[in-house]
């Protein structure tokens, strides 16, 4: 017991947000 | 706001769709375990949709593209603390409850602490979910009261009481699957929704242009630090600390310790089926709610196009323009009416600026129009602020109105009801999980503990059957009475929900992780705690999703030092350490 998963996903999201902040600010 | 006969076609049918469907649905074995547990046949997947269909209620729907379109897109922090909280479940709790078979949360508490602890949390939980099932039933009813002329008590038991039907009928399996085909259409008809959103757009600007536009003017803020002038603003609502701690305590509390979700994710098969079902849940609800939030951006960007009403609650608007204030909403109108032309200007400048790359030009009409936004919302302060003298009762926000608004106004005819059919769905399927997981609580941890009658498996069933209508008509009830008393009592409700939340995480997180703690520890840690988060409270210094964090931390740490003055061989302790064999 997928939950690096669940975690690595977040991270992802995450990172992939603060670009996407920063690319339309 | 026309309501068409096709609209009322599309809303009744739907409705009676999924009635039917859990009515179909509702054939069970006639005991306990089938009805508040579905006999433990449940697979991931069904898990996932019911964990989904739980949390996500009318006012989800109603507010996330509204808080969009008002705040921009930062409230998705909300839910980053919820994978981790996913996963802390799956390694923790969820095995246990499987292990011991519960049907209720709170079973575990007693078998780790005592009986006490157990009807303590219990009460705790009929009470406060129950309160607010029936307060979560106003807030839709008011808007489509507003938006379209509805009766409001008739509303009300639409909202509250159709679904009464098949969630007493067929229990936890009526509930799961009517979540899966609620879910179904929900997120096909957002996906319509913001479809015509982005369609409507003027020729020539395309998505990435209304992205640029409504970026610039500070709506895809998806990450914020909370730091303001140098340092961390702990009343800032949505950031990603408060995002990531204050919301992962605010779900461990929700997912953990909540019957209303932990009954859903103990109808799996399995315990492997459980833990899939939170995972993916995990995997997936931080995507679904920036895509409902998206939705909120591109409407912004189409009203930077087209005019935007004043206030989006037309009864509220009709209200200010009949009464004293009546002048002054007209030219507080003007004003945001050309404050709104020249940003008009400015938006298709930044859209040309945009496709010919003139870096210069984006970078002069970002600051012009991040100017004039900051004017547009001062010019709508003004306009909440003679709503809400117009009528005192009001709060003057007209943030759950937006969404169907730009509905009503924009959408053809057919799919204006389809939208309004989701804010039922949606309300139900939060409702129905919470009265089933009430009359799972009522039965279990009192009837069935205290009652000195021994029942049969049928008198079980039907009692748990009565005890579902009997919250069903207390939430609609209390929707009914609470509005007469207006927003502030609504308010204090919710308020009171979050008061208990941290503190009973707390007792569950003292039961797994502290097994020297016994119950009288936990017991007194537990009181002490839940006073301190009430001073903080009042003393307002922390922004509400801090609350939780406060609340199971002082559990933790007050219980601790009250263990060490207690005697090391009381009944407590060796009732703590018998649970290690659990």
């Amino acid at each position: 017991w997928w939950y690096w998963l669940v975690l690595g996903f977040l991270l992802l999201l995450i990172v992939l947000f603060y670009f996407f902040t920063k690319r339309f600010a | 706001m026309n309501f068409s006969p096709l609209d009322w076609l599309v809303l009744v049918a739907t409705l009676i769709l999924i009635i039917s469907w859990g009515i179909y649905k509702s054939k069970t074995s006639r005991n306990l375990s089938g009805y508040f547990l579905s006999d433990r046949q449940m697979p991931w997947w069904i898990i996932l949709l019911s964990i989904m269909g739980t949390q996500a209620s009318a006012v989800t729907f109603l507010t996330a593209p509204g808080q969009a379109y008002t705040d921009g897109m930062r409230f998705v922090q909300y839910y980053f603390g919820l994978p981790i909280a996913m996963v802390i479940v799956c390694a923790t709790l969820v095995p246990i409850f499987h292990r011991l078979k519960v049907y209720t949360a709170y079973e575990y508490l007693e078998q780790r602490f005592d009986v006490r602890t157990r009807t303590f949390t219990s009460f705790l939980f009929l009470l406060s979910r129950g309160v607010s099932t029936g307060i979560s039933v106003i807030a839709p009813s008011i808007v489509l009261h507003s938006l379209l002329g509805w009766n409001f008590y008739v509303t009300n038991i639409a909202m509250g009481g159709l679904l009464i039907i098949y969630t007493t009928t067929g229990g936890a399996k009526a509930v799961a699957y009517t979540q899966q085909i609620q879910f179904i259409i929900i997120y096909a008809a957002m996906f319509v929704a913001c479809w015509y959103a982005i369609d409507m757009l003027p020729e020539g600007i395309g998505i990435r242009d209304a992205l640029h536009i409504s970026g610039k003017a500070g709506k895809l803020n998806v990450i914020s630090s909370g730091v303001e002038d140098g340092s961390f603003n702990w009343k800032d609502k949505y950031n990603i600390w408060s995002g990531v701690i204050g919301g992962l305590f605010l779900s461990l509390s929700y997912f953990g310790t909540d019957q209303s979700q932990v009954g859903r994710y103990l109808t799996a098969k399995s315990e492997k089926e459980s833990k899939l079902g939170l995972l993916m849940n995990g995997l997936v609800k931080v995507p679904l709610q920036f895509f409902i939030l998206i939705i909120g951006v591109f409407i912004f960007s189409f009203y930077q196009f087209y005019k935007a009403p004043a206030h989006f609650n037309l009864a509220a608007e009709k209200q200010v323009l009949s009464g004293k204030y009546a002048d002054d909403y007209r030219a507080a109108s003007v004003r945001y009416d050309s404050v709104q032309a020249t940003k008009r200007n400015t938006a298709v400048e930044l859209a040309a600026a945009l496709h010919s790359d003139d870096e210069a030009a984006i970078d002069r009409l970002r600051t012009e129009l991040q100017q004039e936004e900051k004017n547009a919302q001062v010019q709508r302060t003004t306009i909440k602020d003679l709503v809400k003298k117009a009528n005192p009762a009001s709060d003057g926000n007209d943030t759950n109105y937006i969404f169907l608004r730009f509905v009503g106004d924009f959408l053809p005819k057919g799919i204006v009801g389809l939208i309004i059919a989701i804010i039922f769905l949606a309300a139900w399927g939060s409702i129905a999980a919470a009265l089933n997981s009430l009359a799972s609580c009522t039965m279990i941890d009192f009837h069935k503990k205290f009652s000195k009658k021994q029942l049969t498996e049928e008198e079980e069933y039907k009692w748990s059957k009565w005890y579902t209508v009997g919250w069903g008509l207390f939430c609609v009830f209390i929707a009914q009475f609470a509005y007469n008393l207006g927003n502030s009592l609504i308010e204090a409700v919710n308020i009171l929900g979050s008061w208990f939340y941290g503190t009973i995480l707390g007792v569950f997180l003292v039961a797994f992780f502290l097994k020297r703690i016994g119950a009288k520890a936990v017991f007194f840690g537990a009181v002490i705690s839940e006073l301190l988060v009430i001073a903080v409270y009042f003393a307002d210094i922390v922004s509400f999703l801090w609350l939780n964090v406060i609340g199971a931390f002082g559990v933790i740490i007050l219980s601790f030092i009250i263990q060490l003055f207690l005697p090391t061989k009381s009944p407590d302790i060796i009732a703590g350490a018998d649970s290690k064999s659990i």
